[in-house]
């Protein structure tokens, strides 16, 4: 990943991370304030629940009283005993009151008139215990059996008393629909009650204002959850796949009279202000995250044009540089840090063009002396015999003439052997100096293993020489590359002649191929002296050489035709341990294109 | 007694007229305005979609004659028929038809007319016109024929698809709303003389307080009372007429017994019901609490059929069946009487282990329901209620009352039918209505009531 986008991924990273930050922090400050309103508002309607509660509770009690005071109450004290003519009484009474339930007692609890149970004249009452004592209580929730279920009501006890006779008026509302649609809801928020908080979780008995509760079901965990503990519960209900639709729904017991749990109120409370605020905080993100990430493109692009254009200008001069040029320059377009390292860059190329200035030209004073010295060398050798050989004669004609003739024709011969020397050695300098072009043509570079093999197969097992036991490790399936076959026979003979040197107490010699990426591998390996790290430092260049003989050539005449074939040479050795020549070249298949396309020029331009 | 013909009509008229001011003597003229609960669609009194009922057989008395009549002893009185006969084996009868009776729409009554209409009341009959008289074929022994056509069912009608049917009673239809008001006219020449009121307007399907109120605020002169609150109505000064025991509450098995743990179950629910509370606070002491079927004064033994709560026998049958499935109680949800019955019974069934589950739901195996009493003929009666119960009818040979207990008590055994109550017809009447005397049969008999001059 190259700076700009790593600059651009940065950017957007950031842009996205702080958004995301901030979106997250809103939300969960938006959800908190929700959570502090809804329970404000559910409080709120708790007190407002109750508060309609003594409202009613005050008014059930008035209306006792009432009745309980009135003529039909005295009169029906009056006439205990005297069971018939009160049947319709208590719903006549309740009607006109606005009772949902009443009924007249008397003192032995037998029910002498009900208005919700009419058939029940002459029974028992055996909801209530002890009803002296109620008669001066304020009002209490009550649970009603009626025959089409159980409901829950609001109750207070009053008493007519004539004479000795006690006659007990019980009666109530009904906390139904009516009730709750009388409390004052905030918008998004509900109220059910569920009468019968003692015999598990039925959904008939939902008493919802708004109608009949669809999927009553879901409450049915709340509702038992708040049975089982008496506690008040809250649970978040999901009414719908959408999350809008969710409730929290709290639930508060009801207690009776008696601190026993007679029914719940529910309160709901619609999450779809909050989930649709915490939609639009994220549709804002988005936004915001979208536009924060171009921006970060637009920014990121100025910021590495700015940036990276003078890096990417330094990247190509070092490039240049490392490609030899050592004259590239860069632009220096700012006084900041980018600007102070182009400076450096342009020192740096100056200074190194000195440098190699200088030190070509010290090679180029130290590559003469060593040529004056090996030509001195090569030169000497020949030279002191043909001096020796020249007084010689020059003594013999002077002090033994009748000796002259037969010196001076061993001394011709031994003075034409030594020119022959002087030939061959300048024939070897002319040869290096001459190195031919590549002539490019399809080649199997395990044919040339096996022909220097070959050609060297007879001074392996040479009498006077040590074994030496060659080994052609070749792959199989090289396919075949351009290249000079001459030229790369004499470059590997050369490498194999060097191995033999290096091996006078004999040894392995191992010829291997192989491919490496789109390249063939040539291995040329001994198991002689080996090499020093210094040896192998300065083994290429030209006229170094560490054998005594040596004229310091091979080694530059392999490395330059290996160099006119693209290839690479290195060598791996250690002293003592062999050592082992690589090649490396590519396949130039595009050489023998070009070359056929000058060949079909030249017949052209030969016809 | 009535004056018949027009010359004895202007005749009284001028006696009447003389003697103004005396409101014990009847006086022609008026409209008498009647306000009723039924509320009938059809007034072919042998439509069997409407539900027979006393006051549907007191409206088709007024525009209906039958041709007998059983008088308040029950005994067959002559009407349109002047004499009947039976040939041995109660297979053939013959009634002798009364001469120059015309129907309302002054075509003559005839033997086709009569057989025509009783044909369309009783398809089981061969009915045959003669000279004068009409013969009745039945194809087994039918003791109860005669009867049979002193019920309204068998009123004499001339049926014609395009208007109601017309019938020869002393009053003739001026106006129909079906379900809501029926208007009558008396018939001049009516055969039996006319009636003292000139008119009657009904008003049909009113609810008790708005009859009581209609007849407070004086826009009725008769209105009916339910029984529970008769003593009341009477109690706040209304002058109220009650006949004899005419209809029977009772609970109504759909099947019969599946087991003889059911059957056991049944006389659970018998023997559970406390009929003396009911009826002592739930009718305030109108109706008698009957394990019978018949009234008694119809019968004449229905004291031997127990009524009482026995609850420590209902509780000891109980414990010999293991287990009681819950019973749904239906009741008319119109009746408010009955859902508190149904209520108590099923309180009082509780305390015998029996559920029962009172509810409107039509399809339940047992079912609070009136039965009116179709007639005074006991045989006709029991076979009524046997309908009724979805008994089959029972035979009768002489009819004689030992022959008719047995059939009762058959009845009863059978665990179909559980007698609750017989219960009155209870009406109030204003003050300015005369000669209202309501027969044990609770008949209305309105020809004979006459209207007390309102002017002081």
């Amino acid at each position: 990943m190259n700076f700009r986008r790593k600059l651009l991924a940065t950017f957007a990273l950031t842009v996205f991370l702080s958004v995301a930050a901030v979106a997250w922090i809103v939300s969960l400050v938006t959800r908190r304030a929700f959570e502090r309103s809804d329970e404000e508002r559910t409080r709120a309607l708790v007190s407002e629940f109750q508060r309609e509660f003594d409202r009613h509770a005050e008014e059930v009690v008035r209306r006792l009283e009432a009745i309980a005071g009135g003529e039909a109450a005295t009169r029906m004290a009056l006439a205990l005993g005297v069971s018939r003519g009160f049947l319709n009484d208590a719903a006549r009474i309740a009607e006109s009151q606005q009772l949902d339930f009443l009924e007249f007692v008397d003192g032995a609890g037998t029910i002498i008139s009900s208005a919700q149970s009419p058939a029940k004249f002459g029974y028992q009452d055996t909801s209530l215990t002890d009803l002296a004592s109620l008669v001066r209580k304020p009002a209490f929730l009550k649970r009603e059996e009626l025959a089409d279920g159980t409901v829950l009501g609001l109750f207070a006890v009053r008493e007519a008393k004539v004479g000795e006779e006690h006659l007990y008026v019980i009666g109530g509302q009904r906390l139904d629909k009516k009730f709750l649609a009388s409390l004052d809801l905030p918008p998004g928020m509900r109220a059910l009650l569920y009468p019968d908080a003692a015999s598990g979780f039925s959904p008939q008995l939902l008493v919802d204002p708004a109608g009949t509760v669809t999927q009553p079901e879901k409450l049915a965990p709340l509702i038992r959850e708040v049975e089982k503990t008496g506690q008040p519960s809250i649970a978040l209900l999901d009414w719908s796949s959408d999350p809008a639709d969710d409730e929290t729904m709290h639930a508060i017991p009801l207690p009776g009279q008696d601190n026993r749990e007679l029914g719940i109120l529910l309160i709901g409370s619609s999450r779809r202000t909050y989930v649709n605020l915490k939609r639009h905080i994220q549709s804002a993100a988005l936004l915001v995250g979208g536009a924060g990430i171009l921006v970060a493109i637009l920014l990121s692009s100025w910021a590495a044009t700015r940036v990276t254009r003078p890096v990417e200008q330094l990247a190509a001069a070092a490039r240049a540089v490392a490609a030899g040029n050592l004259k590239t320059q860069v632009e220096v377009s700012s006084s900041d840090e980018v600007g102070e390292l182009a400076a450096a860059f342009n020192r740096m190329t100056g200074e190194l063009l000195e440098q190699k200035d200088r030190l070509v030209q010290a090679e180029r004073v130290a590559a003469w002396r060593e040529l004056a010295r090996r030509l001195a060398h090569e030169l000497k050798n020949p030279l002191f015999p043909l001096q020796l050989t020249v007084e010689n004669l020059l003594r013999a004609r002077e002090q033994e003439p009748e000796m002259f003739e037969e010196i001076f024709r061993e001394s011709s011969a031994t003075l034409l052997t030594e020119i022959n020397n002087l030939k061959a050695i300048i024939a070897r300098f002319s040869e290096f100096s001459q190195m031919p072009r590549p002539h490019w043509q399809p080649v199997q570079v395990n044919d040339v293993m096996r022909g220097v093999a070959r050609l060297f197969q007879a001074q392996f097992g040479a009498r006077g020489h040590a074994a030496i036991d060659c080994r052609l490790e070749l792959a199989e399936g090289i396919a075949p590359i351009a290249a000079d076959a001459e030229l790369l026979h004499r470059a590997v003979s050369n490498l194999l002649l060097n191995a033999l040197d290096a091996m006078p107490e004999g040894g392995t010699l191992t010829l291997r191929t192989g491919t490496q990426d789109d390249r063939v591998r040539l291995e040329i390996r001994d198991t002689g002296t080996g090499l020093t790290a210094e040896e192998c430092q300065r083994l290429f260049t030209p006229y170094f050489t560490s054998k005594q003989h040596g004229t310091g050539l091979g080694l530059a005449i392999v490395q330059s035709v290996i160099s006119d074939h693209g290839g690479k040479i290195s060598v791996r050795s250690q002293a003592g341990a062999g050592t082992t020549f690589i090649l490396e070249l590519p396949r130039n298949l595009d050489k023998l294109e070009a070359r056929a396309a000058e060949d079909s020029e030249r017949a052209t331009s030969a016809r | 007694m009535r004056l018949s013909g027009f010359p004895l009509l202007v005749a009284s008229s001028l006696v009447l007229a003389v003697a103004a001011g005396a409101d014990t003597r009847p006086a022609y003229g008026g409209t008498l305005h009647v306000s009723v609960g039924i509320a009938p669609r059809s007034l072919d009194p042998a439509d069997t979609s409407e539900p027979d009922s006393i006051g549907r057989r007191n409206l088709m008395q007024l525009m209906f004659d039958t041709l007998l009549t059983v008088n308040s002893q029950g005994r067959l009185q002559p009407a349109l028929a002047t004499a009947w006969q039976a040939e041995p084996g109660n297979q053939r009868w013959h009634f002798s038809l009364r001469n120059h009776v015309h129907f309302h729409d002054g075509s003559l009554l005839t033997p086709e007319a009569v057989a025509a209409s009783l044909r369309t009341a009783n398809p089981g009959w061969k009915v045959l016109a003669a000279a004068d008289s009409v013969v009745v074929e039945c194809d087994a022994p039918a003791p109860d024929v005669a009867a049979q056509l002193a019920r309204t069912r068998n009123g004499i009608a001339k049926r014609s698809t395009a208007r109601n049917p017309i019938g020869s009673g002393p009053f003739y239809i001026t106006d129909f709303q079906a379900g809501k008001k029926l208007a009558l006219a008396a018939l001049e020449n009516y055969w039996g003389g006319r009636a003292y009121v000139d008119a009657i307007e009904i008003e049909l399907g009113r609810n008790g307080r708005d009859q009581l109120i209609a007849l407070d605020l004086g826009k009725a002169d008769i209105a009916e009372v339910p029984p529970e609150q008769a003593q009341r109505a009477a109690g706040e000064g209304r002058r109220l007429v009650t006949s004899a025991p005419v209809e029977l509450m009772a609970l109504v098995f759909a099947h019969d017994p599946q087991s003889q743990d059911e059957s056991k179950l049944r006389q659970v629910l018998a023997l559970s019901i406390d009929r003396a509370s009911i009826e002592n606070v739930v009718l305030e002491g109108e109706g008698e609490p009957s394990g019978a079927i018949l009234p008694n004064w119809v019968s004449g033994y229905a004291f031997v059929f127990p009524e009482e709560q026995n609850l420590l026998r209902a509780r000891q049958l109980r414990s010999e069946v293991r287990q009681a499935p819950a019973w749904d109680l239906a009741y008319d949800g119109s009746d408010s009487l009955a859902r508190v019955i149904a209520e108590r019974i099923a309180l009082n069934a509780r305390d015998a282990g029996i559920l029962l589950q009172p509810g409107v739901a039509p399809g339940a195996a047992l079912r609070l329901l009136r039965i009116p009493l179709a007639s005074v003929d006991p045989r006709i009666a029991l076979a009524s209620v046997a309908g009724f119960a979805g008994l089959p009818a029972p035979r009768f040979g002489v009819g004689s009352g030992d022959e008719i207990y047995q059939a009762e008590n058959a009845m009863l055994e059978t665990h179909r039918v559980i007698p609750l109550f017989q219960l009155p017809a209870c009406y109030v009447l204003s003050p300015s209505v005369q000669g209202a005397s309501q027969g044990r049969a609770a008949d209305w008999h309105l020809e004979d009531v006459w209207l007390k001059s309102k002017l002081p």
